[in-house]
């Protein structure tokens, strides 16, 4: 198989992982964030802002899935 | 970690920023600098559109729909958009862009180090059951 077939496979398999990667912890944290707060209404704050932190680094890790996908796309054919 | 702890972030993103922007142009010339200074700004819009879509839909008073629509358009399409094109573009250097976008991922990270090594979140728990105990 030739290197650029190989790649043309792997970049949609690849970014897909990534995707369903961070939907799996994004869902996971925002229903944990949701439970929490329904059980402690009063420290809703301290919960949003850890849910925010969390979720902008799951979407950094998809962003960088995203960005070597558009920078490899270039090396196919 | 208090509510006020995404903005002081963006804050310090912003003064970061602003000195990569000038001492960078000086050192390592104005087309990297400005690639980097785009990415934390990238970044920081990101990270202000998320604060602003968690704050508007998880919530104990229930969603505000109003808001949350005009995040979701402004976020989704628009920055991502955003992304695309100046990944895809000539002008900026990807990689640079990706130096600036995890910039403000590195701050958040160093502030927390900072918070829990000064202790500032069990002070504060140590202040709040003091004024409950004297209540």
């Amino acid at each position: 198989m030739e290197y650029q077939t190989a790649l043309s496979f792997a970049l949609p398999i690849a970014v897909s992982i990534a995707a369903i990667g961070s939907g799996l912890g994004l869902g996971k944290a925002v229903g944990s964030a949701m439970e929490a707060m329904g059980r402690q209404p009063e420290a809703a704050g301290k919960i949003q802002t850890g849910m925010i932190i969390g979720a902008a680094f799951i979407e950094a890790l998809t962003i960088y899935a995203l960005v070597g996908l558009l920078l490899l796309m270039g090396k196919i054919g | 970690m208090d509510v006020g702890f995404v903005d002081r972030t963006l804050k310090t993103a912003g003064i970061l920023s602003l000195l990569v922007l000038t001492f960078g142009s000086f050192y390592y010339g104005f087309y990297p600098s400005l690639s980097v200074f785009t990415g934390i700004i990238w970044g920081m819009v990101n990270l202000y559109f998320l604060s602003l879509l968690v704050r508007s839909t998880l919530r104990p008073d229930g969603v505000d729909k109003a808001t949350a629509l005009v995040v979701l358009f402004l976020k989704f399409p628009l920055l991502y958009a955003a992304g695309f094109f100046m990944i895809t573009s000539d002008f900026f250097d990807p990689i640079l862009l990706l130096i600036g976008f995890t910039v403000v991922l590195l701050v958040i990270v160093l502030k927390a180090f900072g918070r829990v090594i000064l202790k500032l979140d069990e002070t504060d728990l140590k202040n709040k059951r003091e004024n409950l105990k004297s209540v």
